[in-house]
């Protein structure tokens, strides 16, 4: 809110009373003037409802039309949709009418089966059920969150392709019939189907399955009709296999790792595009060039599951250098709300190659520092080293198969100096009387020296 | 005063003695300690060798050791006497607490219950997803102490389980 140049009040913090209250969000456009509205990466951003409200309301929304949401946003309507433009579909139910007929349709698909909310994408209201016992838990806790994230119940229900990797492929679609595809994403690194870290271009596609992959999700597109930006979303099988997932029909968080390898900034693109310019590239146009990853850091422990976290930010250090991104909107003193999303920062680290750009990323997460309440730092700065990642032989499990205890051994003097600052962090917890602050600068020339 | 500290699995006794001069399992260090952040975070060089150490988190301790991750516990010398002998003085409660702040969406256990390890005792709403709470261990539900629709703080006990 710090940066921007006019705020107005939306409601209270619960998302039903505003993120989620299109008639209020479009009520206080109206009154401050706008004539769009970005509807962002989450909420009603994949709502064509809302989309069709802010239309209706002589605004432009930006992103694809509510008739295209509709095709799309159902998710199984996309998959007939994607069935048609010939693009192999996983095989799958309708949505469900319960929760017997459902386990009816576990049953016949066999397990392991994936649960997942029609309504919308993004992991939430997702679950695998390994087995038939399982089944009505996993049933009730996707119906609750699927109605919370979404404001709809409705499930369907997919086999699960195990060791497969999601690969997503970017697209843009201006209002003339243009559609151009930018390359893949692999976010394989997942946990509770929520990405954790993405990277383009992926490490085992190839320039065959790039191909295949861009040309599916243009068919698809314009199939659909589609306009401005959206990502089509596969599943790889190890053989290379691939299968349609859903069609994210907003901008994605991760969209930073395109713009690094394609240096275009979309968000640019959204507006030029929902103001009615054509693309300004062709296909054959769009070059793409390095390698770029993002680590995604949460308010969530990766030595404890992965459970949430909320409270206070005690202490923030974003790193900087050559190749490296940051979007935040972390400060120190900042109170990690418990209503949204566990998103934190976006470190993206751009390179001329793979290794450049996990070099560059280990530096960066070595750099940053947050501190008050636990993060998946600890988690991201292991990955980076993990020998799967290194060598870019990762899939889906690649979280739940991370063992939390398998870091890297610290050295003897680091050992000694973290076992005097844990004696000082606990006397200074226990002590109340003021302690002379030390003169940070010198510090500061530690650290420079140590660089040097 | 003598401490204990243990750094995931290493254990390393801290002797801080007067003027700030340390012992670092029985060796003497040279140690020049900045306090940069109070009770937050240190510059401390030692040898030679110049090291920031932040704390993460202080319950349970977490430390950022530039730019790595350790979890440590630290026992004074008062704690070590008094903690002798008294491991077998467990109540055999173990309290089931809310992780962070939610809504509790559903409690799938009554008091009586016989419950295994990791059986799913709770759902907790909190930053737009449903957390399952599993059993720390097995045992008998001796209390339940929310109901679901309450809105829980962190730390708030939910429930408590007893030895069988």
């Amino acid at each position: 809110m710090r940066a921007a140049d006019a705020a107005y009040p939306i409601g209270a913090a619960a998302p039903r009373e505003s993120y989620l209250n299109s008639a209020r969000i479009i009520e206080v456009a109206k009154r401050s003037g706008c004539d769009a509205i970005h509807p962002g990466y989450g909420f009603l951003s994949e709502n064509a409802d809302f989309a069709q409200a802010v239309a209706d309301a002589g605004l432009v929304f930006v992103g694809p039309p509510a008739k295209v949401q509709r095709l799309l946003g159902e998710k199984t309507a996309a998959r007939r949709l994607a069935r048609a433009a010939d693009v192999p579909v996983a095989e799958g139910t309708e949505p469900l009418r319960d929760a017997a007929a459902a386990r009816a349709a576990a049953n016949e698909i066999g397990y392991p089966v994936l649960l997942k909310p029609a309504g919308g994408g993004g992991g939430k209201g997702m679950r695998v059920v390994g087995r038939d016992e399982d089944f009505e838990a996993a049933w009730r806790g996707a119906t609750g969150e699927a109605t919370a994230a979404f404001g709809a119940p409705a499930l369907y229900l997919e086999r699960q392709i195990t060791n497969a990797r999601h690969v997503e492929m970017q697209i843009l679609a201006d209002g003339h019939g243009n559609v151009v595809w930018l390359g893949e994403r692999d976010c394989s690194i997942q946990r509770r189907h929520q990405k954790l870290i993405e990277e383009s271009p992926g490490p085992n596609v190839t320039d065959g399955l790039r191909a295949k992959l861009g040309a599916a999700a243009v068919r698809i597109a314009e199939r659909a009709g589609y306009v401005n930006a959206g990502t089509v979303e596969f599943l790889v099988d190890p053989t290379g296999q691939f299968n349609f997932l859903e069609v994210n029909t907003r901008l994605q968080v991760e969209h930073p790792v395109t713009e690094m390898v394609t240096g275009l900034d979309l968000v640019a693109l959204q507006l030029r595009i929902a103001a009615g310019e054509p693309l300004p590239f062709t296909q054959e146009q769009i070059e793409r060039r390095g390698a770029a990853i993002e680590c995604r850091i949460t308010a969530e422990d990766p030595f404890a599951g992965f459970v949430p976290a909320s409270g206070r930010i005690a202490l923030v250090r974003e790193p900087a250098g050559p190749g490296i991104r940051v979007d935040s909107a972390l400060f120190s003193g900042m109170t990690v709300p418990s209503e949204y999303d566990s998103l934190l920062a976006k470190v993206i680290a751009f390179g001329a190659n793979r290794e450049e750009a996990i070099a560059r990323m280990r530096r960066a997460l070595e750099e940053m520092r947050i501190a008050g309440i636990p993060t998946s730092l600890p988690f991201h700065r292991a990955a980076l080293f993990e020998q799967d990642f290194v060598v870019g032989r990762y899939d889906t499990d690649f979280v739940t198969r991370w063992d939390p205890k398998n870091v890297p051994d610290l050295p003897d003097g680091a050992i000694a100096a973290a076992a005097v600052a844990a004696v000082l962090a606990m006397r200074s917890r226990g002590e109340r009387r003021t302690v002379p602050v030390a003169d940070p600068a010198w510090a500061r020339a530690g650290r420079e020296d140590t660089l040097r | 005063m003598r401490y204990e500290v243990t750094l995931d699995d290493r254990l390393v006794r801290v002797d801080l003695g007067e003027h700030g001069r340390f012992t670092v399992d029985d060796r003497a260090v040279a140690a020049d300690v900045r306090e940069i952040v109070r009770a937050r975070q240190w510059s401390i060089t030692l040898d030679g060798e110049s090291h920031e150490i932040t704390v993460v988190t202080h319950e349970p301790l977490r430390l950022d050791i530039d730019g790595r991750d350790v979890r440590a516990t630290v026992i004074d010398e008062r704690a070590l006497r008094a903690n002798r002998g008294a491991a077998r003085t467990r109540t055999g409660r173990i309290e089931l607490r809310a992780p962070m702040p939610g809504l509790l969406k559903a409690v799938h256990v009554k008091e009586g219950d016989r419950v295994a390890a990791e059986a799913p005792l709770a759902t907790l709403e909190a930053m737009k997803m449903e957390n399952e709470l599993l059993a720390p261990s097995a045992g008998r539900i001796a209390r339940v102490s929310a109901s679901p629709g309450a809105k829980v703080e962190a730390g708030a006990v939910l429930i408590v389980i007893a030895d069988d």
